[in-house]
């Protein structure tokens, strides 16, 4: 079954009167429930602007081209306003960033609760199931430390512990590994690869790396705004 | 707890921005309560005038000019409307006179029961009792409050006068006004008083029994006060006849420019305050652009983003009222304490100023958060990601 369904996405940035950036021109995608997806292309081919499209962090142009459609779990996401969108990705999304992203004045316990508060968890179920996703990913016993005090291995694991502590359906990572070394970069992967197996939850992930492309279950590969690949085909001829 | 810990991540900032609010509270409290106590002095002048005519010779309230005769009162009271004239001797306590604010210590003497029971401004008494007809040719004394501090006198001691001993048989409740820095002794002695104080030449001339400084009118009931204080001055050449209403209006409104201006300073301290509140909160709003991104992106509403910082922003202001209150209150026991010993309170501070000055810091800390927590609302996540 579909859970993110995108046809005719178009973004435009106007960064001055002379440099307009077409970041995306006319993307049509299909995620299915349950898949662990890549999205790689060289830089500027779009691909992080097609991320925050899909992660509804901002919206598809609506103004030039065929009309954006935008479709999450059945739900026409395409024109919603900002507190719907925040309000579904609190609730059903989760997002893992290449700088790891923590509030630094918190403690990794903290970091994980406040996804769940955003969710509307309150205080106390939230820090128990902040707990419980930090056990998750290994780091039960680091959950009273700061992001300081922590590795960049151990930050980005509290930074999916974070991104699953709603179950949501479906986690977006932009380049979850970029900033880790091969070691802990396969430390990562393989726990994103185990919980995608484990838990059936939908991964999308950004990257330039090749090891996470083969890791995914199909790889859509983009260059100057458009999709040039899609494994989907080859992932249905396949099965 | 996440509150204390993000303003306490810039400690001297924080610091001195909470300073900045308590030096305006601080001055608001200490001002406000300056501009109490002067309306206190002002409203107690307004009740003791509230319903009388005063006649005197001139000087304020009967004090420093040339004396009157008692005669007068014959005058006076032929005259049409007026219905009880009671006559007073009063003089300013010259050896206890020091630096002092608002009026003048003095001596004063009225004939008990000359009012015919028209007095309404009787200041209650907190020990002892109050003078009687009997007292009269006695050297006995009531004492104001400040002058029973300032002489360390109360009800049994002996106090002196001009070389006179007078016993204290009362001390009045604080009032904040003139009857706080009065010594109230029999009328005939004050007469006396007054008398062996004049310089010698006026002395010969003038019998002590027919000294008055001051007369109270009180007009018949329905009798227009200003009319018949204007019909005073015409019948009695070189007198003064104040009437409550003059007495508002001379006093009251220069006092009520004054208190604006107090009050004032206060405000301009405290907006200096607030704009440093606004620069505090652009300033972290500016540092953690790239958290307020995290946050929105992993589903914080605007709203709450709005809300974070707003009550970060009150509770600096609270902080601040809170020391500056503390500050203040401070100021105003230990000066209105050494005051005390010279019989000069100088501050009144009312649970009003202290709760309009936490009010207020509070306020002014939400509304100068408020623009900078919207403008951060107003973020493009994805922007304040890439922030560095």
């Amino acid at each position: 079954m579909a859970l993110l369904e995108a046809r005719n996405l178009r973004k435009t940035y106007r960064l001055s009167k002379s440099n307009v950036v077409e970041a995306l021109r006319g993307v049509d995608v299909t995620i299915d429930e349950g898949e662990m997806v890549a999205i790689m292309g060289p830089s500027g081919s779009g691909k992080s602007t097609l991320m925050h499209v899909l992660g509804l962090l901002h919206k598809a142009d609506s103004n030039h081209g065929p009309a954006p459609e935008l479709r999450f779990a059945g739900q026409d996401v395409t024109g919603l306003a900002d507190n719907e969108r925040t309000r579904i990705r609190a609730t059903e999304m989760g997002f893992v960033f290449q700088a790891f992203n923590l509030v630094p004045t918190l403690t990794a316990a903290e970091n994980v609760a406040l996804a769940a508060e955003y969710a509307g968890t309150r205080g106390p179920a939230a820090r128990a199931a902040a707990i419980e996703a930090l056990g998750l990913v290994g780091l039960a016993d680091r959950a009273q430390h700061r992001p300081s005090e922590l590795s960049g291995g151990e930050q980005q694991r509290v930074a999916v512990a974070r991104a699953l502590i709603n179950r949501p359906r479906l986690v977006i990572g932009d380049e979850p590994t970029g900033n880790l070394d091969s070691v802990r970069s396969a430390e990562v992967l393989g726990l994103l690869r185990g919980l995608n197996r484990e838990h059936g939850h939908t991964f999308l992930i950004v990257t330039h790396d090749p090891e996470v492309g083969e890791a995914c279950d199909r790889t859509i590969r983009m260059r100057d705004g458009v999709v040039v690949s899609d494994g989907r085909e080859a992932a249905r001829a396949v099965a | 707890m996440q509150l204390l810990r993000n303003l306490a991540r810039r400690r001297l900032r924080t610091g001195l921005t909470v300073s900045g609010i308590t030096i305006g509270i601080w001055a608001l409290v200490v001002f406000s309560s300056m501009a109490n106590k002067v309306d206190a002095l002002v409203s107690g002048g307004s009740d003791y005038y509230a319903g009388k005519i005063v006649v005197s010779d001139g000087g304020f309230g009967g004090i420093g000019g040339q004396p009157m005769r008692l005669a007068d009162l014959d005058a006076l009271i032929a005259i049409d409307g007026v219905d009880v004239v009671v006559p007073t001797v009063a003089m300013i306590a010259q050896e206890i006179q020091g630096v002092s604010f608002g009026p003048p210590d003095q001596v004063w003497g009225t004939p008990v029961g000359a009012d015919e029971g028209r007095e309404t401004y009787n200041p209650p008494v907190a020990t002892g009792r109050s003078l009687t007809a009997d007292d009269e040719g006695t050297d006995v004394a009531v004492l104001g409050s400040s002058i029973a501090a300032k002489r360390n006198a109360g009800v049994g001691d002996t106090i002196t006068l001009d070389g006179r001993n007078f016993e204290v048989v009362g001390v009045l409740e604080p009032t904040l006004s003139t009857p706080d820095v009065t010594i109230a002794v029999p009328f005939t002695t004050a007469q006396g008083l007054v008398h062996a104080d004049l310089p010698a030449v006026v002395r010969d001339a003038v019998d002590a029994a027919q000294l008055a400084t001051s007369f109270t009118v009180f007009p018949t009931d329905g009798v227009d006060h200003d009319a018949l204080a204007t019909t005073i001055e015409a019948r009695l050449p070189g007198i003064e006849a104040l009437t409550g209403d003059a007495y508002d209006q001379s006093v009251g409104s220069s006092v009520s420019v004054f208190n604006s201006i107090i009050v004032g300073i206060g405000l301009v301290s405290l907006i200096v305050g607030g704009l440093s509140v606004i620069n505090t909160m652009a300033m972290s709003v500016a540092e953690r652009t790239r958290e307020i991104g995290i946050k929105r992106a992993i589903g914080a509403r605007r709203r709450r983003v709005v809300r974070e910082l707003v009550v970060e922003a009150g509770v600096i202001g609270t902080i601040g009222g809170l020391l500056g209150i503390a500050f203040g209150a401070l100021v105003v026991v230990l000066v209105n304490e050494a005051g005390r010993s010279s019989g000069t309170v100088l501050f009144d501070l009312t649970p009003n100023t202290a709760i309009f000055a936490l009010a207020f810091s509070t306020i002014l800390g939400i509304v100068a958060g408020i623009v900078p927590a919207w403008s951060a609302a107003r973020l493009d996540p994805v922007a304040a990601l890439r922030y560095e």
